[in-house]
């Protein structure tokens, strides 16, 4: 099956969760839909919501929680 | 770079980068090292020299910003320098000045909501602002310390952080003076027009936002009205000047509402009367000479 | 003649050299943060200096044109497309009546600057089209750009003539993620210990998430403050002074931890002890850096500082004639 990946559109600090008091918004293995939230990158005082553009298995994590990335960086490996 | 020293408190010249000059008259306020500020960037504005984009009067410094391609930093720093010894110690200097009723309501419900929202990040979580304030002044009540805060007039020493917002010394002798630590970790919410207190100073929050003064209360009338809607905005969007005299008057509900309206349907003015400040009397007998100053503002009120 | 905003990206706004001459009453100067790619996008479309352009933060923005337009993209490699089709940048450009221009991820660089012949064309205010968002005024309604905003361009008559041009590659910056900032230490400087101005200096700053228009914040060392009692009016902190000026470009460490370099948008004053100041010409290169970059601060004295800023007018003033 043909790998896709979610990328971040923008440099920041990526966060698999909503905030510290809840669990991420989804595991490796977690099947995911076009639209869905994925992670969260932070920058210039806000946060942005990265979506899975479609529909997929999260088949890895390629950036931990709380690490920094850069724009056009794979976040997460869809298949 | 090193402090230069005059007779006066030692004056630091320094530049800030290549396009601004600032200088530090003291590291302490008071209301003489003030008034010697804007002695001397009144006497710079006067002089129009060119390569002078922005002068800015603060509490006991001042800074100015200049395109150093016109004006090398050297030069004005040479002309600032004359400038501080033709000031002296203000002996003689006056400021035409205006003194200006604001009103002011204390321990409002919207800064109360706010200030017990970032109890967390306050000194004293147990207490409100004001109980807080009040008692690290060595006051008995809470009362004693509003009348001590509004029972005499403030001058406006700087205005700045965002626009319009004034930053107000008050008219008394030093041992008066009210002092108040900001917040351990600033607020990231202000209401607009609030009424705080930071270090020695008072500020009405020109605009909503961040801020870490203590919360005493809040004015209904803006100091910033970007619309330029108010009369009193016509000329520029900002209402305070340095050199202003300010005094802060408390109102209740009923007044508070008034005043809101007039600001609502715009044929609110301030009540000001424009008058010559002599800093010299102040420092003398601030209390004598600002029941003067109050007389001129209230005096024909009948 | 208008530009459709399709898609906003992260932060654009109008901006043009800024609002100045206002500060004493508390209104920063706003204005392109990298005046160097601001200017000559402006003199790659035939502009006169001042014209208010777009300034693009990290992710582009997806802009439909409704008519023809000279148009030139320059400041960080954000990579633009046309109808999807990669296009140059320090370029002078045409596009139709239709066409979109979006933006790649970004490569290096922070800030994209689009300049259009005509210049954007939102109300003056208080003699600049800059934008402050802080008090929502300047730019397109105060504000960031939105998705649905439509823009006029100014009257610019017939620029084609123009397109090709494009700016020596001698003259485009390559921009570093670890770049170095000249300072001139003063201001406040006295409250920081002496070896605490060393480990400023010596230390690889790394630029935090919290990096704006208003301020970059940075992560890396510990400062610490000469104690003192605490003058009048000052409050009891030992990061606190009696609230004074700050210039643009000073360099304020509210907790001892994390430096702050002051920018185009940010307060006027307030009562953190500032050690000192960016000068002017490196303002563009900080414009340039981004989250999760490194930053050295390099001290130097007024000289070397004016000199840097001949250098860069001798060197624009070379670009424009150039480009005339």
């Amino acid at each position: 099956m043909a790998e896709k990946t979610v990328k971040a559109p923008m440099p920041g600090t990526f966060y698999r969760r909503p905030d510290p008091e809840s669990g991420p918004y989804v595991e490796e293995g977690g099947s995911v839909s076009a639209g869905d939230t994925i992670g969260l990158v932070e920058v210039m005082k806000s946060f942005h919501e990265i979506k899975a553009e479609e529909d997929g298995t999260v088949s890895k994590f390629l950036v931990g929680d709380e690490e920094a990335v850069s724009a056009g960086q794979d976040l997460v490996e869809l298949e | 770079m090193g402090g230069v020293e005059t007779e006066l408190p030692q004056a630091r010249y320094s530049y800030g980068g290549d396009e601004f000059v600032f200088v530090e008259l003291s590291e302490a306020m008071s209301l003489k090292v003030n008034f010697r500020a804007m002695a001397i960037t009144n006497k710079l504005k006067e002089e129009a020299i060119e390569g002078i984009m922005d002068i800015c009067p603060s509490n006991a410094s001042y800074m100015v910003r200049i395109d150093p391609d016109v004006l090398h930093p050297d030069d004005l720093i040479s002309r600032l320098k004359e400038l501080d010894e033709e000031v002296g110690d203000i002996e003689g200097f006056t400021l035409e000045s205006r003194v200006v009723d604001v009103p002011v309501m204390i321990e409002d419900p919207w800064t109360h909501e706010t200030l017990m929202r970032f109890r967390d990040r306050h000194q004293d979580p147990d207490a409100t602002d004001l109980e807080y304030a009040a008692r690290i002044n060595g006051y008995d009540t809470k009362e004693d310390f509003i009348d001590a805060l509004l029972g005499s007039p403030w001058l406006v020493t700087m205005i700045g952080f965002v626009p319009g917002l004034p930053w107000c010394y008050q008219l008394v002798p030093p041992e008066e003076q009210i002092e108040v630590p900001k917040y351990v970790r600033p607020r990231t919410y202000t209401p607009e027009r609030a009424f705080g207190f930071g270090g020695g100073f008072a500020v009405v929050y020109s605009v909503e936002g961040a801020g870490g003064y203590q919360l005493f209360g809040v004015a209904p009338a803006p100091v910033l009205d970007v619309k330029q809607e108010l009369k009193d905005f016509q000329d520029s969007i900002v209402f305070p000047r340095p050199g202003d005299v300010f005094n802060y008057r408390r109102v209740d509900r009923e007044e508070f509402d008034e005043v809101r309206a007039r600001v609502e349907d715009k044929t609110f003015e301030y009540r000001k009367k424009e008058f010559t400040f002599h800093p010299d009397r102040s420092l003398e007998d601030p209390h004598a000479y600002n029941k003067e100053i109050l007389e001129v503002l209230y005096g024909d009120q009948g | 003649m208008a530009i459709r905003v399709k898609q906003p990206g992260l932060l654009t706004t109008v901006q043009d050299t800024g609002r100045f001459g206002e500060y004493a009453i508390g209104m920063p100067p706003s204005g392109a943060m990298d005046v160097f790619s601001y200017q000559v996008g402006n003199y790659l479309v035939g502009n006169e200096e001042g014209a208010a352009g777009l300034e693009i933060t990290y992710f582009g923005p997806e802009l439909e044109f409704t008519e023809s337009a000279v148009i030139a993209v320059t400041g960080a490699e954000l990579p633009p497309k046309i109808n999807g089709e990669e296009a140059p940048t320090w370029e002078t450009l045409a596009v139709q009546e239709g066409d979109v221009l979006s933006f790649d991820y970004l490569k290096s660089g922070a800030r994209s600057y689009l300049a259009v012949a005509g210049g954007i064309d939102v109300p003056v205010f208080m003699h600049s089209r800059s934008t402050y968002t802080l008090i929502g005024l300047g730019g397109h309604e105060g504000r960031a750009l939105q998705e649905g905003d439509e823009l006029k361009v100014g009257e610019s008559g017939d620029r084609s003539d123009r397109v090709g041009k494009r700016v020596d590659d001698d003259h485009v910056p390559a921009y570093s993620d670890a770049p170095e900032l000249r300072v001139i230490i003063g201001l406040a400087s006295y409250r920081l210990t002496e070896e605490s101005m060393q480990t400023f200096l010596n230390t690889e700053w790394t630029v935090t998430p919290d990096a704006d228009r208003i301020g970059y914040r940075y992560r890396g060392g510990e400062l610490e403050f000469v104690e003192r009692e605490q003058p009048a009016g000052a409050g009891a902190d030992q990061a606190n002074v009696v609230d004074f000026g700050y210039p643009i470009g000073s360099i304020q460490v509210p907790g001892g931890v994390e430096p702050i370099v002051l920018n185009n948008d940010a307060v006027t004053g307030g009562g953190y002890a500032t050690i000192g100041t960016v000068i002017s010409v490196d303002r563009d290169t900080l414009a340039q850096t981004k989250t999760n970059d490194k930053t050295r601060f390099r001290s130097v004295g007024l000289d070397e500082a004016l000199e840097a800023r001949k250098k860069r007018r001798r060197q624009m003033a070379e670009i424009k004639e150039a480009l005339a």
